[in-house]
């Protein structure tokens, strides 16, 4: 694969920009997904920019500034809501930039006298309410959803080079060593995958990375069957004779020649496994088999929504995020599909 | 990947239709026998039944005080109707109707113990005794046996009458390996040492400690077994699995469908019906128990009146969920009554397997750390007290001085600095040696997740970081069992007697299968905890029980959290209660309707559900109820 686009690709991209709401779709994800990354200037409790006294501080990143650094009489973090309040108060020039929602995803906003969850409110800042803890529900959506998209990316990485790897070596070998791993194969996808995390989970709690690794453990299997057949087909193709004639490696083949020639296959499974990703992040966190408290994912706030129905913001929110971001998803595969479809592009003898 | 969405929809799907499938069960009843039958029965092979060792024919002793008790105030309200069906709720299908062996210890089996009647009952106002089966008690000089003379009027509900040999009978029962109960096995071994028959209906038991009469009463009695109902066998747990077995209280089961729901019906003419402290109770004609799994359901179908009564301690339930039309019209009544009861204990325990809590100015800055106050003004609504000490709820035993240590960041950080934790890192968490101050909270109920984040949020501000290792419920009891944990949150069951020895003693430290959680192991704590469980005078083991709290408040070995010291529900206007609602010693009768201490003392008035059901087609409205009673209310 080289960096310079083939005719062909570009073809492929023209085609994939000529349908507009995958092409919009796609731009709008992997905008959002990209500032998720940087979600801390957008949805956090810590400042953006503090002025006191004529310096600066930045406090997004880094340790922890504790409330001494700024006159006040404590010595754990800064509550920075409070301190631009007094800051105006006070009046004497030193001020606070605090980020658009002034909330990270962890902290309590409790009042004696007002029992969360509380409906959304633009003047505290809650502006999607507050779940039955009183924490902020769009700073746990927003880092929830960073969670579950960048699990779901890892997890595709993970799942297509093992699934590609071991497809692709079953379909150019062929013989014993493709015939023991189907059967290998057929018995692992026979492991039953939800007992074995319920069972998992109860025993210990599983983090990010374990909760990955047990999915991995399952998740390869899918690919290596399409990534089989495919190289199949593709190995018994006069360009791949014609290389061998030429004393081309195994490797070289497969790299050069094969995957290329398959790629399509494997673009075009990559959105609804992302989005089969995030379902079932969400749907073990819904059960309560997930990532443990109190990492915000929407599972949890599904949980929390179902269980507080009266509470309509909850369970709205993470419906609404859930189902936008699913349908997004699922036009950007369409239109993947669409313009990778071969019998656009090629002619089969 | 979509598969595995898939499997986990089919997953619930398959769960949701197990719980629908049903089949009509053929019941298994005893025919009614003629009175020249019962004596026979009674009298059958009595002479394989004293072949045990434990169990002897023996002449009456002289000179035994016999105490009985017809001078306390009744509980129940002489204007209680009776009739109707009270409509409650169980959150699972019992996988059994057995009360002991495999799987009998599901939530269900209350309602079967507890219309199995006790030797002797307790007033839940003054304390004090009351006949149950037996009329008459008494103990003699050495304080390790208890007489006993049975009511002859007692029946089983089969028309059997009960007598001495049942009592027998079922020592034996609990000590056979037939009923697959190794716990009972070797409890009742360790416990009883002969029982006595010394005619019909009149016994002793023997315990092997010596004990005061509560004591006695309370560890050396249990559910009485009809002896003409059970055979021993290898195959008698599969053969009973199913029996509806005869019992001595004022229902039973009259229909079950598997997987939906059990019936029970009132006997028309139950054999304690007239006896002062239990005329007026038990009075629905039928209680229909229905399996409603998720407890949001539940409350709907309470809210919808298909449930009479419904517990409204969880604070969400009481000031937000139970409200609206049908509270303020006057249809739904709600109770608060507080009762003063052994309360189960919340806390938190620090292991001392790990180096970081041996040290005594850690354990008290984690005290202090620790924002209980925060969590019981909001996420409890102010409706939890602090529980101020191990104990509470047991009269004169709880040590009153005692009050637990309470968020104090200038307190926190002394005892840290002191034990060397005074740097704090870059992310505000203290550190000493490269380590950081990091403790690792195992718990295993999901509903208390969210008090624990407001104390782990809090407890940053101490420069304190706790993880919380939410694990189900019997994985969480298991690790702290096998010492996995370095803090247990846990609640402990409330005990009627209260018991440190197994948690507090060094020989139960370290080790695992131990409740000793905090690991505690004190050479100064370990001879009163063995004098307290040996002291069988009152006054005596009240002043020890003082000491070992005061030593383990001093030490920190725990920090004890909150207590609901009350019970709560909401009821339908039909429900009708006595005046006061409850007693001082009562748990929630809407949950157990069938307690023979304090339980079955409200009716069902058809009436007035006819009437409130027109009210509530026509709009009309009923003053509003709401009762706080706090008579019993402690500080």
């Amino acid at each position: 694969m080289t960096l310079q686009l083939d005719p062909l690709t570009r073809k492929k991209l023209n085609r994939f920009k000529s349908i507009k709401r995958g092409y919009y779709s796609a731009v709008i994800l992997v905008t959002v997904i990209f500032l998720s990354f940087f979600a801390e200037f957008f949805v956090n409790s810590r400042a953006l920019i503090v002025r006191y006294q004529g310096h600066l501080y930045f406090p997004t990143y880094g340790s922890v500034i504790v409330g001494k650094t700024f006159g006040r009489d404590y010595a754990y973090e800064t509550n920075y809501r409070e301190l631009q309040k007094e800051f105006r108060q006070e009046g004497e020039g030193n001020w606070v930039l605090m980020p658009i929602s002034p909330y990270n995803a962890y902290e309590n906003d409790l009042t004696e006298g007002i029992y969360p969850p509380t409906a959304p409110d633009r003047q505290s800042g809650h502006y999607v309410g507050t779940d039955s803890t009183g924490r902020d529900v769009f700073a746990r959506l927003v880092y929830g959803f960073r969670t579950a998209i960048i699990f779901s990316i890892l997890l595709l990485i993970c799942n297509y080079t093992i699934g590609v790897t071991i497809g692709c070596a079953m379909g150019y070998f062929g013989g014993l060593f493709d015939l023991l791993f189907q059967r290998i194969i057929e018995i692992w996808a026979n492991v039953p995958f939800l007992y074995i995390i319920i069972i998992v989970s109860s025993i210990m709690v599983p983090n990010f990375f374990t909760l990955m690794m047990i999915m991995l453990f399952f998740g390869w299997i899918q690919m290596t069957w399409y990534m089989r057949t495919a190289t199949y087909k593709q190995r018994g193709r006069e360009y791949v004779l014609a290389a061998r004639a030429m004393g081309a490696s195994d490797a070289y083949i497969i790299l050069q020649h094969i995957i290329p020639n398959t790629i399509s296959i494997i673009v075009t499974f990559m959105p609804f496994s992302i989005s089969s990703g995030v379902v079932v992040l969400t749907s073990l966190d819904y059960l309560g088999f997930g990532l443990p408290a109190p990492t915000p994912s929407w599972g949890e706030l599904l949980r929390q929504g179902t269980s507080n129905l009266s509470s309509s913001w909850i369970v709205s929110s993470v419906v609404v995020s859930m189902i936008l971001l699913l349908t997004m998803v699922t036009f950007v595969g369409e239109a993947i599909r669409e313009a990778f479809d071969p019998k656009k592009h090629t002619v089969y003898e | 990947m979509k598969r595995i969405a898939m499997l986990i929809l089919v997953g619930a799907l398959a769960g949701a239709a197990c719980s629908k499938k049903s089949e009509p069960e053929a019941e298994k009843k005893a025919p009614v026998l003629t009175d020249a039958q019962t004596a026979a029965v009674n009298k059958a092979d009595l002479e394989e039944l004293f072949k045990e060792t434990y169990l002897e024919r023996g002449t009456m002793p002289k000179g035994i005080n016999w105490l009985t008790n017809d001078s306390d105030p009744v509980f129940a309200s002489p204007k209680a109707k009776k009739g109707g069906t009270y409509y409650y709720w169980m959150d699972s299908f019992p996988l059994t109707l057995r009360t002991v062996g495999p799987d009998s210890n599901g939530s269900f089996r209350s309602n079967l113990f507890h219309n199995q009647m006790d030797l002797l009952h307790m007033h839940p106002e003054t304390g004090n005794l009351l006949p149950g089966l037996a009329t008459h008690w008494g103990t003699n000089k050495e304080q390790n046996t208890l007489y006993l003379k049975l009511n002859p009027n007692a029946r089983w509900s089969d028309g059997v009458p009960l007598t001495a040999y049942d009592v027998a009978f079922t020592l034996k029962f609990y000590l056979s390996k037939h009923i697959v109960a190794p716990w009972y096995n070797t409890q009742y071994g360790e416990e009883y040492d002969m029982i006595t028959v010394y005619d019909d209906h009149t016994l002793a038991i023997r315990s092997k400690n010596k004990r005061n009469i509560k004591d006695l009463v309370y560890y050396a009695t249990f559910e009485i077994r009809p002896r003409h109902f059970h055979i021993l066998d290898k195959d008698w747990v599969k053969r009973t699995n199913w029996q509806i077995e005869p019992n001595t209280g004022a229902y039973l089961i009259s229909k079950i469908e598997k997987g939906k729901f059990i019936e029970f019906k009132r006997k028309k003419d139950w054999w304690a019906k007239d006896l002062k402290y239990f005329k007026n109770r038990f009075n629905m004609d039928k209680v229909k128990i229905s399996v409603i799994r998720d407890a949001n359901v539940r409350l709907e179908h309470f809210l919808k009146g298909n449930l009479d009564g419904y517990p409204l301690v969880i604070p969400e339930y009481w000031h937000s969920k139970v409200t609206g039309k049908n509270v303020d019209n006057g249809y739904i009544q709600k109770v608060w009554f507080y009762n003063d009861r052994p309360q189960p204990i919340y806390a938190i325990y620090m292991s001392q397997s790990i180096d970081l809590f041996k040290n005594k100015d850690v354990r008290i800055g984690f005290a202090h750390s620790l924002n209980v106050d925060k969590v019981l003004k909001t996420v409890l609504r102010g409706d939890y007290d602090r529980m101020e000490t191990n104990t509470m709820g047991h009269g004169v035993m709880d040590n009153k001085k005692i009050k637990a240590r309470r968020f104090d960041l200038a307190k926190a950080d002394e005892h840290f600095k002191k034990a060397g934790w005074e740097k704090r890192g870059p992310d505000g968490i203290r550190v000493k040696d490269g380590k950081r101050l990091s403790a690792r909270v195992t718990y295993g109920y999901d509903a208390h997740t969210d008090r624990l984040v407001v104390l782990k949020e809090e407890a940053k501000k101490a420069g304190v970081e706790l993880t919380l290792q939410k694990l189900d419920g019997a994985a969480s009891f298991k690790s702290m069992l096998e010492n996995q944990h370095e803090i247990a949150y846990t609640g402990w069951g409330a005990q009627d007697r209260m018991q440190y020895w197994g948690q507090y003693h060094s020989d139960n430290a370290h080790k695992p299968q131990k409740n000793n959680f905090g690991n505690v192991a004190d050479k100064v704590l370990d001879p009163w905890l063995i004098a307290y469980k040996d002291e069988f005078d009152e006054t005596k083991k009240a002043a020890l029980a003082h000491k070992i709290q005061q030593r383990i408040h001093d030490e920190a070995y725990t920090v004890t959290l909150w207590a609901a010291p009350y019970i709560r529900f909401g009821h339908w206007r039909w429900m009708k209660f006595p005046d006061p609602v409850a007693s001082k010693g009562s748990k929630d009768t809407t949950i157990y309707p069938f307690d023979g201490d304090w339980g079955g003392v409200f009716w069902i008035d058809e009436e007035v559900k006819k009437e409130t059901k027109a009210a509530m087609k026509a709009g009309k409205k009923f003053p509003p109820v709401l009762i706080k009673d706090t008579r019993h209310k402690k500080g």
